[in-house]
């Protein structure tokens, strides 16, 4: 997966799930003071990549480092590679 | 002690003629009915009733992500329903004291397709992850007040009475004793439910609803006719807002009518079966305590849903108590059965008529059944000074509630 396939699916949930327009999807933004997610939305943040790419991230420890929505797109890169290299 | 006397100040309402009370009253007005054939409800085995009274074209984005997020169908009718009402009420709730504000909604159960939903999800694999913050938060019995309350930022009185097809009423009963004891001085009260086929499929398995008419959903259903064959399952929410006497006079407020009685009663007889003497024992307790007799009484508005047994039961307990001598009539062949949400929704209808002095039909109703003869039903629109309301809400459990309203 490319790493430009992971930003448009991982932003595809940022509007699908919380109703974010796209231009506001920068990587420096962040996600609870920028974005306005809470704890609840970031359960659902969960639920929708673990749909999106098909992967098991609800018990991460590296989930809670997560601030932005750069943050994301490498927490999902490096799990990706991480099975390509498997 | 002293308690307090209470009115009725502001309705609002989302019945299946859509958002708003204006709507609901020209269906009625209109003498049309809202029972549709239900698309897709045919995948479900075992489910005879294909029709139902869904409410369309609510846009529910106009409700804030971080509200909406907690809402099932139920709640986002309670938001839309509190709305108007407030406005109707005239209430500003930046400058109320908000301790004093409660709200008290009652559902038969939480969102039935967000129960739906969470189950379909999790069992098949039997798996959690799948599940959502919120959704919780939408199956929850209280999850039309919780989110009301969320949604408005009451902090005052929040409650849920659950009693199926009693809970608005239950609702407004308590709503009417938070406001007489003092303990609120406003209060938002009512009912809010919603249609899936596994509501409708609940009263189908046990016979009781309208299974003949899949092919006319127009002609169904029928309270009281000689052709009924069950109920329809309606949604919507019915809100009233509730206010402590002096306080809606001295603020200037426009009063729908004042709630004099009200009461409560159980068959403790059957689970499913209603019972005619336990109903005429809750509409006497309901006329005592608002101290008025038979001969007050203008208009009763039934609960009918066009049951085999319930309108039966329902026009035999009505007949003891007032003969054919008081106009009676139900809206279910308009706007189906609407379930926890009905007897807010038809007593909101109900004061409206008393306040144009009118009293509409019931719809479908054709050749009176046998069974329902011997009471005065209206069949036809009816001017007429009313002054005096008796609401009656029946409910799976052998409940039992009425109220009685009256203009001021």
């Amino acid at each position: 997966m490319t790493e430009q396939e992971i930003i448009e699916k991982t932003n595809r949930v940022f509007e699908e799930s919380f109703e974010i327009e796209p231009a506001r999807l920068i990587p420096e933004a962040h996600i609870f003071t920028d974005l306005g997610l809470d704890s609840l939305d970031i359960v659902d943040l969960i639920v929708a990549l673990q749909s999106s790419f098909g992967v098991k991230i609800r018990t991460d420890e590296k989930v809670r480092e997560i601030r932005t929505l750069g943050d994301v797109y490498h927490f999902i890169a490096a799990i990706k590679n991480g099975e390509q290299a498997e | 002690m002293n308690l307090k006397r209470v009115v009725i100040t502001g309705i609002g309402v989302v019945s299946p003629f859509g958002p708003g009370l204006e709507p609901l009253m020209l269906g009625l007005k209109g003498g049309q009915n809202t029972t549709r054939y239900m698309e897709g409800w045919d995948q479900y085995t075992g489910l005879q009733s294909l029709v139902g009274a869904p409410v369309e074209n609510l846009d529910e984005k106009r409700i804030p992500r971080l509200k909406r997020r907690s809402m099932g169908r139920m709640s986002i009718f309670a938001a839309y329903a509190a709305d108007e009402a407030l406005l109707d009420a005239g209430i500003t709730l930046g400058s109320e004291n908000l301790l004093r504000v409660g709200c008290v909604i009652g559902s038969s159960m939480g969102s039935a397709k967000s129960i739906n939903d969470a189950f379909e999800t999790m069992l098949p694999d039997k798996d959690l992850s799948r599940l959502n913050s919120t959704m919780f938060f939408q199956c929850m019995s209280h999850t039309a007040a919780v989110n009301t309350a969320q949604y408005l930022g009451l902090v005052g009185t929040v409650m849920a009475p659950a009693a199926a097809c009693a809970s608005a009423l239950h609702s407004i009963g308590t709503a009417y004793d938070l406001i007489r004891l003092g303990r609120q001085d406003l209060v938002l009260c009512g009912g809010a439910e919603e249609l899936h086929p596994t509501v409708t499929g609940s009263f189908d398995i046990l016979f009781a609803t309208s299974t003949k008419y899949n092919d006319s959903p127009g002609q169904t259903p029928r309270p009281f006719d000689r052709d009924r064959d069950g109920l329809v399952c309606g949604e919507g929410c019915g809100l009233l807002v509730l206010e402590e006497y002096e306080r809606a006079v001295k603020r200037g407020a426009r009063i729908y009518g004042e709630v004099t009685g009200f009461s409560t009663t159980a068959s403790g007889l059957h689970v499913s079966q209603s019972n005619r003497d336990s109903m005429v024992v809750c509409m006497q307790q309901a006329l005592s305590e608002a101290a008025v007799s038979v001969k007050e009484i203008d208009y009763i508005n039934a609960h009918a849903t066009a049951t085999i047994q319930g309108d039966m039961e329902e026009a035999e307990a009505v007949r003891e108590l007032f003969g054919d001598k008081v106009p009676i009539s139900s809206l279910k062949g308009n706007i189906g059965h609407t379930l926890g949400a009905s007897g807010a929704i038809e007593l909101a209808a109900t004061l409206k008529m008393m306040e144009e002095g009118v009293i509409y039909p019931t719809l479908n109703l054709e050749n009176i059944a046998q069974d329902c003869e011997g009471i005065q039903h209206v069949m036809e629109p009816v001017k007429k000074v009313v002054r005096t309301i008796l609401k009656n809400g029946f409910a799976f459990g052998g409940i039992n509630a009425a109220i009685v309203c009256r203009s001021l």
